[in-house]
């Protein structure tokens, strides 16, 4: 499903990815670990199109297409999802508003026709149950006031709504508490299909209990330097990356 | 029954109607220019008492004294004011008009609005096809407000029909001799509304220029004049979201309200008058004065979207006379282009208890200016006045500006004013994470500035709102590369 | 003969006193062509709103002081930061006193103006500096242009820092009946150089005093320059001040006004930062009462990308005084990612006293943060009688308060003598004892 072949990018000059190599297929999950700064977050933002990132060598390929030339709309479009490490708010903008907007905007994309209120409603109401959100909470402005975990919770029920073919989870489980990380894992295994593909971001093996990965990589400066099966997320949080970066260096 | 805004809104969509209940004025234009002759001249023509004549004419002596104002932040070409016809009738449709003769851009812009296609040809003068019983759509809605009491017509009807009440109030909120385009307006004004609400009445429907959407002739030197009697409220909404292409360049209204004791007075505006085009072109100048005077226990709420106009001048204004009496400013000024925009308002607190709120959001794109200026005043015997004031600013692109002049005046220890301002852009991460759900830039600054606006929007009437945002959008269109 | 025409036909016999083939004599007659067109600011216009100058016009002042007056130190000695060594610049009526100061050349110039406008070896500095950043519109600084001739003259070179504080007071004595004074200060800190201003005012007579001084300070690259202004001056003294500061890279420039006495006081407060990463900071404290009026007027100009300013002024007003905040910022479209903030909060005692308060931001870039507030109050009630129910009596609450109110603007005050002489003045001018460690 996603092909990403010897990607380089670099912000004002400064190389972060230095040629990375993964392949995600339908109804896989990928685990992505790596030390701070390693530059998961920036792989999760050139995957959307953000063009602070500029690719210098490399693609990305999404069911065999180059989505090089795709506007990050595009590709959320085609199916792409990032969950943010750090949500940004929208005063004024309430959720529900944002999501109905969101979704509509994908389906004149596709052209079809906006998605009759009724029908919205519905959806709405379905997927803040499955993530356990009060509704009163789908009133506020986008973001703003939310604590940490809830402006987390608040990215998969967005994942939820649009039921994105990728989806990228930036450190969802970070600030989230131990009820709310298994509602939000929940969710995510409850989303999850054969036809699409799932890779989270973690610091932590924990996450990785409720969905379990099919593959782990580890990142490390720029270059996915290992890659394994969910006994090396075990092996990490045992061990560290000490070791790892020691492999990388020889 | 209670007529409602909705009822007569779905009447006046499956009836059609015509231009309105008007005195139907000879279709004559005076010679161009202005002097003390043609002031009496316009009173008479239009058939005024003694009172008026005399009122219009002791206005244009001390308008001829003055001095056209130069303290707001806008640069423009000083209009000629020989050079303009003061009375001109409302202009009939020319019946060899027609819609495709219009520019297709402002057609475009009807269409993004929702306007109907029969709004559209009344907008632009085209003759509309299906001749309509404007009589009995008048009929109905005055017939409601008459059961009420309430007196709603043109003001130049209620200064035959009404004079003693008219006489008692015109003039009593904004003075002839208040500014140059007051003084002006008061010489020369050939119409406007005059709206009275007895004793205890609520007024069951939205008072609004819907139903005279094309009062055409008035725009120029308009004179509006509400008086809400004690125990009474009124919410009363002025202008169209539609874009006029008025070719008046001129614009000088005038605004009173009266809140006597214990009244409220809503009062929303959307103004979209052409704004002149991409490159400065043209567009209105509007050098409008409004103000509230508020006894006891009374609320007046200003509620203002502002797009339109090449050059605005506005500061619709509170008198705090009454003790415990409440004043509200809500704005949008949106500026785009060569636009210029000087607006805000004045809270003056003269009674005990009084209170006033400030909410103003200028969102400046293209090579506009946009300023708020505001005065916010307490009295040495305005006892625990209090007030909250927050201007927000928006700049989009960097060849806008956006200006804040708000000056406090306290002259009691017991004042508790607050003031806050904040001039902010908006942030790629924002538009980034719109772009990822799926929302293009356009679209996303749109919901970002709604979102800016939104304590603003939230204060119009439901449907004013719907059109007021789309109207912002519209406006912000192909701002941002 | 009104104050106006006075001055314009005392310049001729002030010129004659002095050597007219000095170039400044150019920029002075400029100046004072400026000042006849304009005369004395009035209320008409935007910037002077709300101060009246009209009875202070009234005034016959002496503009040249008939006679030379001396002063023991001993008798003055209270208006200095005793405490602490510094360099001292004071003149006497305008008339630099030799004996009270402390002047230096020693690496360093801390000397005085006349010197710096007539001696050969400065011609230098001066033509680079000298009226460079003053205004040659606003007409009360060419008015002091036109008569400059004495001030401090401070001169910090490259990477040097003066090893103590420098203090410059200007004593005025009751010799002539009401007396006009003109000083005119200038500062210069080159790249890297650090510098600490102690400025004050004191009038030792009842007789009307008016000042109408002019400073300009030019901080180059990373220099530091922390200015105070000590306004204590007694109830006949009015002081019009204009400061005009010229910043360039990296530099960090703050002014520090406290102002309790004098009659009338208006403060032009200039900062233009002519460079990046540069820093300006402006903060006031003002308690005043009786009739007293305070007008301060402060001026960011942000130019060039990536700089900051600060402003944060607090006031208390009682009795009849009237105050006024004027703070205008204005950012350049090319000033990308300045971040200017501007604070005005003030304190209402009296039922008679007035604020005036017009905060006003100018911005022409999109990606800055700019904020302002203002706020007009009372003291918090419910604080008064929390303090109250622990045995503080009301009138020891309410100065507490006050100064808490007020205090947080001393923290930024580096020299701790003068943050607890500071400290005193604000418990005084409150009246009370605070009963605590200062
Ligand atoms: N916009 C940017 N400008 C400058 N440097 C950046 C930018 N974005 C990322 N970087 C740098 O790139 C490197 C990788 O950052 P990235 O956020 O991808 O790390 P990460 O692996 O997600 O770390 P963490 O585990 O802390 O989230 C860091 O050194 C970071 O400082
Ligand atoms: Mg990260």
């Amino acid at each position: 499903m996603l092909k990403i072949k010897d990607l380089h990018a670099s912000v004002e000059g400064k190389g972060i990815l230095k040629g990375i190599n993964l392949e995600v297929g339908a109804g896989e999950v990928h685990a992505i670990m790596g030390p701070n700064g390693s530059g998961k977050s920036t792989l999760a933002s050139v995957i959307a199109g953000n063009e602070t990132y500029e690719v210098t060598a490399g693609d990305i390929f999404l069911d065999g297409e180059s989505i090089e030339d795709f506007s990050p709309e595009e590709r959320a479009h085609n199916g792409v999802f990032l969950s943010f490490q750090y949500p940004v708010e929208i005063p004024g903008v309430s959720v529900t508003n944002f999501m109905k907007t969101a979704i509509n905007e994908s389906r004149k994309a596709k052209g079809i026709e906006d998605m009759p209120a009724k029908d919205m409603l519905k959806l709405i109401r379905e997927k803040s149950e499955l993530l356990e959100i009060d509704r009163k909470f789908l009133s506020r402005s986008l973001n703003e006031g939310f604590s940490g975990g809830e402006k987390k919770r608040n990215e998969i029920f967005q994942m939820a709504m649009l039921e994105p073919k990728l989806a990228i989870l930036d450190e969802t489980d970070s600030g989230l508490d131990i009820d709310a990380l298994r509602i939000v894992a929940n969710g995510v295994n409850k989303l999850k299909s054969k036809d699409n593909a799932v890779v989270v971001i973690t610091h932590y093996q924990r996450l990785l209990e409720y969905i379990v990965p099919d593959f782990v990589h580890v990142l490390y400066n720029g270059k996915i330097v290992k890659s394994g099966t969910k006994e090396l997320a075990m092996e990490l949080e045992e061990k560290g990356y000490d070791w790892i970066k020691q492999e990388a260096a020889v | 029954m209670a007529y409602t805004e909705q009822e007569l809104k779905k009447e006046l969509e499956t009836k059609e109607y015509e231009y309105g209940f008007y005195t139907d004025i000879e279709s004559d234009t005076f010679p161009i220019g202005l002097s003390e002759e043609i002031v009496i001249a316009i009173s008479k023509k239009k058939n005024e008492p003694k009172w008026m004549t005399d009122w219009r004419v002791e206005a244009y002596r001390v308008w001829e004294k003055m001095k056209e104002p130069e303290w707001a932040n806008v640069r423009y070409q000083k209009p000629d004011f020989q050079a303009i016809s003061y009375y001109s009738a409302p202009k009939k449709a020319d019946p060899n008009k027609k819609l495709e003769d219009v520019d297709p851009e402002l057609l475009e812009m009807y269409k993004k609005l929702g306007i109907s296609i029969d709004e559209q040809k009344k907008l632009q003068n085209v003759a509309v096809d299906i001749v309509v019983d404007s009589v009995s759509v008048a009929t109905t809605f005055k017939k409601t407000l008459a059961e009420k009491g309430i007196i709603f017509m043109p003001i130049s009807e209620a200064i035959q029909e009404y004079p003693e009440l008219v006489r008692k109030y015109m003039g009593t909120v904004v003075p002839t001799t208040d500014n140059f385009y007051a003084a002006l307006n008061s010489a020369v004004f050939t119409d406007g509304s005059f709206c009275y609400i007895p004793k205890g009445v609520r007024c069951p429907m939205e008072l609004s220029t819907y139903f005279r959407i094309n009062q055409a002739g008035t725009g120029q030197f308009e004179r509006t004049l509400v008086v809400a009697d004690e125990g009474s409220y009124v919410s009363y909404l002025e202008g169209c979201t539609a874009p006029s292409r008025d070719e008046n360049q001129l614009h000088a209204a005038v605004v009173e309200l009266i809140a006597m004791d214990d009244a409220e007075i809503k009062y929303s505006t959307v103004q979209n008058w052409f704004p002149g085009n991409k490159e400065g072109k043209g567009g209105v100048y509007n050098f409008v004065t409004k103000r509230a005077i508020c006894e006891k226990n009374a609320k007046v709420s200003w509620t203002q979207v502002e797009t339109g106009s090449a050059v605005t001048w506005k500061y619709p204004s509170c008198i705090l006379k009454g003790d415990n009496s409440i004043g509200e400013f809500y704005s949008i000024a949106v500026t785009n282009n060569y636009q210029q925009a000087d607006t805000g308002t004045k809270m003056i607190h003269l009674g005990k208890n009084t209170r006033s709120t400030i909410i103003s959001k200028g969102i400046s794109a293209g090579k506009s200016q946009n300023s708020y200026r505001g005065l916010v005043q307490v009295s040495s015997r305005a006892d625990n006045a209090r007030n909250f004031s927050q201007c927000d600013s928006l700049l989009m692109g960097n060849e806008c500006g956006a200006h804040t002049f708000p000056y406090i005046e306290a002259k009691n220890k017991s004042a508790m004013i607050e003031h806050e301002a904040t001039t902010s852009k908006i942030g790629e991460d924002q538009i980034f994470y719109c772009n990822q759900r799926g929302i293009d830039t356009e679209k996303a600054i749109a919901l970002i500035v709604n979102g800016f606006s939104k304590e603003v929007l939230n204060k119009l009437p439901m449907e004013f709102a719907v059109e007021a945002q789309k109207l912002l959008e519209i406006s912000l269109e192909g701002s941002v590369g | 003969m009104d104050l106006k025409d006075k001055l314009v036909s005392s310049f001729l016999a002030f010129e004659n006193n002095i050597d007219v083939h000095n170039p400044v004599h150019d920029v002075r007659t400029e100046a004072i062509k400026n000042f006849e067109t304009k005369g004395f600011p009035s209320k008409k216009m935007e910037a002077w709103k709300y101060t009246s100058l009209n009875s202070l016009q009234k005034i016959d002042f002496s503009i040249f002081p008939k006679k030379e007056s001396s002063l023991e130190y001993k008798d003055v000695k209270k208006y200095f930061i005793h405490q602490i060594d510094t360099y001292k610049i004071v003149f006497i009526d305008g008339v630099f006193s030799s004996n009270l100061s402390e002047t230096t050349h020693d690496g360093v110039d801390i000397c005085l103006m006349s010197s710096a406008l007539t001696k050969p070896m400065y011609k230098a500095v001066v033509d680079v500096y000298f009226n460079k950043v003053a205004s040659k519109e606003e007409s009360l600084t060419t008015l002091n242009t036109a008569f400059s001739r004495e001030g401090a003259y401070i001169y910090i070179p490259k990477n040097k820092v003066p090893k103590k504080p420098i203090e410059i007071i200007h004593f005025s004595t009751g010799n002539d009946a009401a007396l006009m004074l003109q000083p005119r200060n200038l500062v210069i800190a080159e790249e890297n150089s650090e510098m600490q201003i102690i400025e004050r005012h004191q009038s030792l007579t009842s007789n009307a005093v008016l000042t109408n001084s002019v400073t300009e300070i030019f901080a180059a690259k990373n220099a530091i320059v922390d200015y105070y202004k000590v306004q204590n001056d007694n109830d006949s003294a009015s002081l019009i001040d204009n400061t005009y500061v010229d910043q360039k890279d990296g530099s960090h420039v703050k002014v520090h006004t406290f102002s309790f006495g004098g009659k009338l006081l208006r403060n032009n407060l200039n900062f233009y930062q002519n460079g990046e990463r540069i820093d300006s900071t402006m903060k006031g404290i003002t308690i005043i009462g009786e009739k007293q009026h305070v007008d301060h007027h402060t001026l960011v100009h942000h130019i060039e990308p990536n700089c900051e300013s600060h402003q944060d002024y607090k006031g208390i007003f009682a009795e009849n005084s009237t105050g006024v905040f004027n703070g205008k910022i204005i950012v350049d479209k090319i000033a990308q990612k300045t971040n200017a903030f501007q604070q005005n909060n003030n304190i209402l005692i009296s039922d008679k006293a007035t604020i005036n308060t017009k905060p006003q931001l100018e911005i022409f870039a999109d990606d800055v943060k700019c904020s302002h507030g203002c706020t007009i109050g009372q003291l918090d009630e419910e604080a008064l009688f929390y303090l109250q129910s622990r045995g503080i009596p009301k009138k020891e609450a309410r100065a507490l308060l006050m100064y808490a109110f007020a205090n947080n603007v001393l923290e930024s005050v580096r020299i701790p003598e003068l943050k607890v002489r500071i400290n005193k003045l604000i418990a005084n001018k409150l009246g009370v004892n605070l009963g605590f460690d200062l």
